[in-house]
Formats: C-alpha cells, structure tokens, sequence
C-alpha cells in the first residue's frame, strides 16, 4: 500500500511538470500557491484515475438508481449536526431549528435518513461547515488551497474541516475507531454521483483552473447565499475600451 | 416533416413581438413561456432532432442576449488590438455554445412549473439588473439560476448567466484567458468555432 502511494505521488509530480502555471505577477491574486496546488492536483487526479473512478465505476454499474440516490440521502443526513451547530454559531438560530427538524424528520420518518421526505415536504436543505461560519466571523478571503486527497479548499476550510470532524459520525468513527467503512462509502457514492461531470472537466481547456474557478465562486456562494455579489465585470473589461 | 414546426416557430414568433419598454424580468418570464410551450407542442420532434431546438432557442434567446458585452467581458485585455469584425465572431461562437447548452438541458424539463421566476430584489440599477430564478430539481431541492441584464440603447440585454453562484462569464474569462495566453487568439477562435471549446452548464 505504501509502495502504491510513494508510485502514485511520484506519478504526480512528474505529471505536475507537464502543465505550466502563469508567472507570479499574472496568477489570481486568490491562489498565490499556484504550482504548489497544481501538483497536488495531479496527483490527486492520478490516484483518482488508478483507483478512485475504476472503483466508482464498479459500483455505479452494480447499484441501481434508488439506492444511490438513498447512500447520498443517508450521508447527507448523518452530517446534519455539523450544519446544526455551525448555523447556531453563525447567529441563525431560525435556520439551526429548521435544519434539527430536517433531522428529525429524514432520521426517524425517513428510515436513517434514506429517505429524504423532508425536502419533499417543503424542508430545504441548508449546507453550513465551520469554513463558513469562520468566514461569517470575518475571514473572507483565504488562499486557495489544494489539498492531497481532499480535493479543492482554502487554508480556512482545511481548518474547518478538521473542526467539524468530531460532529461528523462518519470521520468521528475513521480518526477515533480506526473504522474506515462508513466514510469508503461516502466517498466512493460522492465520486459515483460524479462521474457524468468528468466530461465537462476534461474538456475544460485547464481542467486545474476551471475547477478552481468554479469551487472558489460556489464557495462564495456557500457563504453568502442569495446575498453573493454579482463578480466585479467593470474590472474584466479593458481599461483602454469606453464601454 | 421539418417545415411544420418551423412553420409553428415563425408564427409564434410573429405573434410575439420584442418590445423594446419591457423589463428584465417580464423579459425572463415572457421567453421562458414561449419556449415552455412550444416544448410542450413539439417535445417528439425536439427529442429525434435536437438541432430543431437548437434554431428555435437560438431566434427566441438571442435579441435579449448583449454578446459583444459578454465577449469583452470574457476577453478582457485580450481583447486589446484584435478588430471589431473577430471580437464579434468571438461573441457569437461563444452565445452559440451557450445556446446549444441551453437547449439540451432545456428537454430535460417536464413542466413549466419547475421554474419559478423571482420577484426583483438587492442592489439592482437603473443599468444592470439581476433576475432571479428557481429550478426544482427531482431530488426536491431547488437550484438557482440568475440572469444579469445590462441596459444599454434603452434595451435591457442579458450579458451574464450565474448557476448555482458560478457565472458563466468569469469561469469562461479565466479559460479563454489561458488558452490565448498559450496558443493566441486565432487559434481559440478557430477551436470555438469548430466546437470544440466546452464550458459547463449545471442542470
């Protein structure tokens, strides 16, 4: 296994050669650490490639619809206390309850939250981690961070996640139980549900800068919701043109 | 065969004329209906013939859509020394590939009451204005999808499309702008009107 992995980061940097990041002065000024991240994302892309797809290719091939759809319900439900507690901490107390009804409702009327008869019924769905609440509290912008397995973050949500770890069933059982069972399933069903959107990142010319752009902007929405500004367009505009 | 629902297309077009005083969001909710309902009407052919849909979205989208505006927006400082004539087939590649998004993801719809169009709120201006909407996707929850108006010559125009909090022009300005850093402008142009140049639009 550790061969593998040794295998697989050497691949990755090699790989990292390949492309090129812009010179320092034309980078987004939100990702200084452009060649740092754009390795790691190689070698995430290979461990994804040798191991991550073929596995979630198996297993979207083998299970049906429903019962994807009811994984991705279960895990969405299991980590309800994380967006309970990190409404509550970001003064949406309103919020915080309606999220503990969700729970409530999907965990006992919704069979273990395979069912997620909340949202049918007109209970939506809210998404909080303690990244947002800490952006709520002030720390707006932090570099964009890629980290090895994880994927796309920011130097503020890495802390976030480690934060919420406890909160979450699934990483509380991998970190303090050494049970890996719950959270394989979780990633192999986010990677499954994933997979008809491969297409559109490979034919993203950068496929490292278009998921960047895209994670940092939903991100932006995450936090600010129907309240995110509009993107700065008088700035994309050249200064030379009188528009 | 073909000749019926084109037939179709120009006679509902003829019965609905631009109107150069409407607002940006009697704009969303007058095109979405038309296209809704000729869906409806013609869903069979649609499916067997996307390229039908594709003309039919394409007369109905683009005099509310400001491509020139977009392009600049997506070129930037690339756009610098290049002559009006290829920015302009640059905007209209680009609104094509939009468009051809558009009307695929446009089939996938059952009803018209899967969009919901929101009343205006926030910081809008008397020059760009920003429509939200709503899609209701089968999972229960619902998407938002925004459109962001621009006024110029007194016409309200759409320049930006934002899913889900990504907008389509800045995610597209960044990949331009690195694929004219490395291979110049003619050669984007040329794979973009190829169809080779892809951006993602969320459903």
């Amino acid at each position: 296994m550790k061969r593998l992995l040794i295998l697989l980061f050497a691949a990755g940097l090699v790989a990292g050669c390949a492309t090129t990041a812009a010179p320092p002065e034309e980078r987004d000024p939100r990702d200084p650490w452009e060649p740092f991240n754009r390795s790691v994302y190689q070698f995430n892309r290979g461990v994804d490639r040798a191991m991550l797809r073929p596995v979630a290719r198996g297993y979207d091939t083998v299970t049906p619809q429903p019962v994807q759809r009811g994984v991705g319900n279960f895990f969405t439900n299991l980590r309800s206390p994380v967006t309970i507690v990190n409404l509550l901490l970001q003064g949406r107390p309103g919020d915080s309850g309606r999220a503990f009804e969700r729970f409530f409702v999907n965990t006992v009327f919704g069979v273990a939250g395979l069912f997620d008869v909340a949202s049918a019924g007109g209970l939506e769905r809210y998404n909080a981690d303690f990244g947002q609440t800490m952006a709520t509290w002030g720390w707006e912008s932090s570099r964009y961070l890629m980290l090895p397995f994880l994927g796309p973050s920011t130097v503020r949500d890495g802390f976030g996640r480690v934060a919420d770890a406890p909160l979450n069933p699934e990483w509380y059982l991998a970190l303090e139980q050494a049970s890996y069972y719950l959270l394989a399933l979780d990633i192999i069903q986010t990677r499954a549900a994933l997979l008809p959107r491969d297409a559109d990142l490979e034919a993203a010319f950068d496929e490292y800068l278009f998921l960047r752009d895209a994670w940092l902007q939903r991100r932006e929405f995450l936090i600010h919701g129907d309240d995110a500004p509009l993107p700065d367009y008088d700035d994309f505009l050249d200064d030379d043109e009188d528009w | 065969m073909r000749m019926i629902p084109l037939l179709l297309s120009l006679m509902l077009l003829g019965l609905a004329p631009v109107q150069a005083e409407d607002g940006p969001v009697e704009i969303v909710r007058g095109t979405l209906d038309g296209l809704f309902e000729d869906i409806d009407a013609n869903r069979e052919e649609y499916q067997a013939e996307p390229a039908l849909l594709q003309d039919e979205v394409r007369d109905r989208l683009l005099p509310h859509i400001d491509t020139v505006y977009s392009g600049r927006l997506v070129l930037g400082r690339h756009g610098r020394g290049i002559e009006t004539e290829r920015i302009e087939e640059f905007a209209e590649a680009m609104s094509e590939l939009l468009i051809q998004r558009f009307a695929t993801g446009l089939l996938e719809f059952r009803s018209r009451d899967q969009v919901e169009v929101l009343p205006l709120a926030g910081d809008n201006t008397e020059r760009m204005t920003r429509v939200r909407t709503r899609i209701r996707l089968d999972s229960g929850s619902r998407a938002p999808v925004d459109f962001v108006f621009r006024k110029r010559d007194g016409q309200w125009r759409v320049f930006d499309v934002i899913v889900e909090g990504i907008s389509y022009v800045a995610t597209f300005r960044n990949q331009i702008g690195e694929e004219i850093r490395r291979d110049g402008f003619d050669r984007l142009l040329e794979r973009l009107k190829a169809g080779e140049v892809e951006i993602e639009f969320d459903e």
